[in-house]
C-alpha cells in the first residue's frame, strides 16, 4: 500500500514538473486561448491537467515575462484572453526541451535493460 | 433557465473575486473575465444546442474546483512570481498577508517574516543613527540586581542611561548594516521558501 503510494506520489511530481514545459511548449506554433491550451494538453500528452491549476500557472508564467496576453473577441460573441510566447518564452523553452532531450536519452539509456524486464 | 446557470456563475466569480481582494485590481478583473470566458466555452461545447444550462455550468465549475482553492493558487502563484521578479520586503509582506487571510500556514509565515524584517530594519536604523547619536545609539547591557543581564538595542533618542553600559561601540555601524541586511535577505529566502514549500505540497493534494 505504502510502495503504491510513493509510486504514485512520484509520478504526480514527474508529470507536475513537466507542465510549464508543456504549456509553452503549446504555445510555439502561436497564441492560443486557456481552454486550446488545455484541449491541446489534454490530447497531445499524457499530462493529467487540472483545469485550476493551468490557469494561474498561465498568469504565473506572465508575470514572468515568458508569455504575453491580449484579448480577443471570440465567434462567440466573449473575450479570450490568448497567450503568446515572448522572445524569452521561447528562449526558456528551447532551453528546458534540450535539457529534457538530454535527460531523457541518457536514462532511456540506463532504463533500457528494465524496459525489456531483464 | 438560461438566468438561473448565469446566476451560478456569478455568484462564483463573484466569491472568487472576494478572496483575491488585495491583488491588482487590474489583474483581478483579467482573471475573473477570462474564467467567464472559459465555463461559457466549456458549457456550449459539452451542451448539445451550446446552451448555457445550470447543470452544464455546475459540472465545468466543479473542474475548475472551489473558488478558495483557486484564489490560493492564483495568490502563490503570483507571490512567487514577483518575489522572483522583484524580491521587495514589502512585496514579499504583501502578499504574505494576503496568504495569511487564506491559510494557517500563510499566517506563520506572516508572522515569522513580520518579525525578521523588523529586526533586520532596526539593526539597520541603529546602525545608520550611531553616526547622529553617537553616545546613545547601540546595544546596550543592563545588569539587574541577580547577576542577569538585560540587553537593548537604542536608536539614541534621549538620555544616556543611568546604569547600562554600550558594548559594541562604533562596530555596531558596520555590524547593524550587515547584519540587517543580512535578515532582511535571509528573510526574504525563508518566506519563498515556505511558499514553494506549501505550493508543492497542494499540488500533491489534489489529486
Amino acid at each position: 500500500m505504502h510502495e503504491s503510494d510513493a509510486e504514485d506520489k512520484w509520478e504526480v511530481q514527474l508529470r507536475k514538473g513537466c507542465l510549464e514545459l508543456a504549456i509553452l511548449a503549446a504555445l510555439w506554433e502561436g497564441r492560443s486561448y486557456g481552454l486550446e491550451i488545455l484541449r491541446r494538453l489534454e490530447r497531445d500528452s499524457d499530462l493529467i491537467v487540472s483545469e485550476g491549476t493551468v490557469y494561474p500557472l498561465l498568469s504565473r508564467l506572465k508575470a514572468l515575462g515568458l508569455v504575453r496576453s491580449e484579448w480577443v473577441t471570440s465567434d462567440a460573441g466573449h473575450p479570450r484572453k490568448y497567450y503568446a510566447l515572448t522572445v524569452a518564452g521561447k528562449q526558456r523553452a528551447a532551453e528546458m526541451a534540450r535539457t529534457w532531450a538530454r535527460f531523457s536519452s541518457s536514462m532511456g539509456a540506463l532504463l533500457a535493460p528494465l524496459a525489456k524486464g531483464k | 433557465m438560461a438566468g438561473d446557470a448565469e446566476q451560478r456563475i456569478e455568484a462564483y466569480l463573484s466569491r472568487l473575486r472576494e478572496r483575491l481582494r488585495g491583488m491588482n485590481q487590474d489583474e483581478v478583473r483579467e482573471i475573473v473575465e477570462e474564467l467567464r470566458g472559459h465555463i461559457i466555452d466549456k458549457v456550449a461545447s459539452a451542451g448539445i444546442s451550446g446552451e448555457l444550462t445550470a447543470a452544464g455550468v455546475d459540472a465545468a465549475l466543479a473542474q475548475l474546483g472551489s473558488p478558495d482553492k483557486l484564489a490560493r493558487e492564483y495568490l502563490t502563484d503570483s507571490l512567487l512570481a514577483r518575489a522572483e521578479v522583484t524580491r521587495t520586503p514589502f512585496g514579499i509582506l504583501k502578499s504574505v498577508f494576503h496568504w495569511a487571510s487564506l491559510s494557517v500556514a500563510g499566517f506563520w509565515v506572516l508572522i515569522g517574516s513580520t518579525v525578521g524584517y523588523f529586526f533586520g530594519v532596526v539593526f539597520i536604523l541603529v546602525g545608520a543613527l550611531k553616526l547622529i547619536h553617537p553616545h546613545t545609539a547601540g546595544l546596550w547591557a543592563f545588569p539587574k540586581g541577580n547577576g542577569d543581564v538585560e540587553w537593548a538595542i537604542r536608536l539614541g533618542f534621549g538620555n544616556v542611561p543611568a546604569n547600562g553600559r554600550e558594548v559594541l561601540g562604533w562596530w555596531i555601524v558596520p555590524i547593524g548594516w550587515i547584519g540587517g541586511w543580512g535578515l532582511v535577505m535571509l528573510t526574504t529566502y525563508i518566506a519563498l521558501w515556505a511558499v514553494r514549500l506549501y505550493r508543492a505540497s497542494r499540488k500533491l493534494d489534489r489529486e
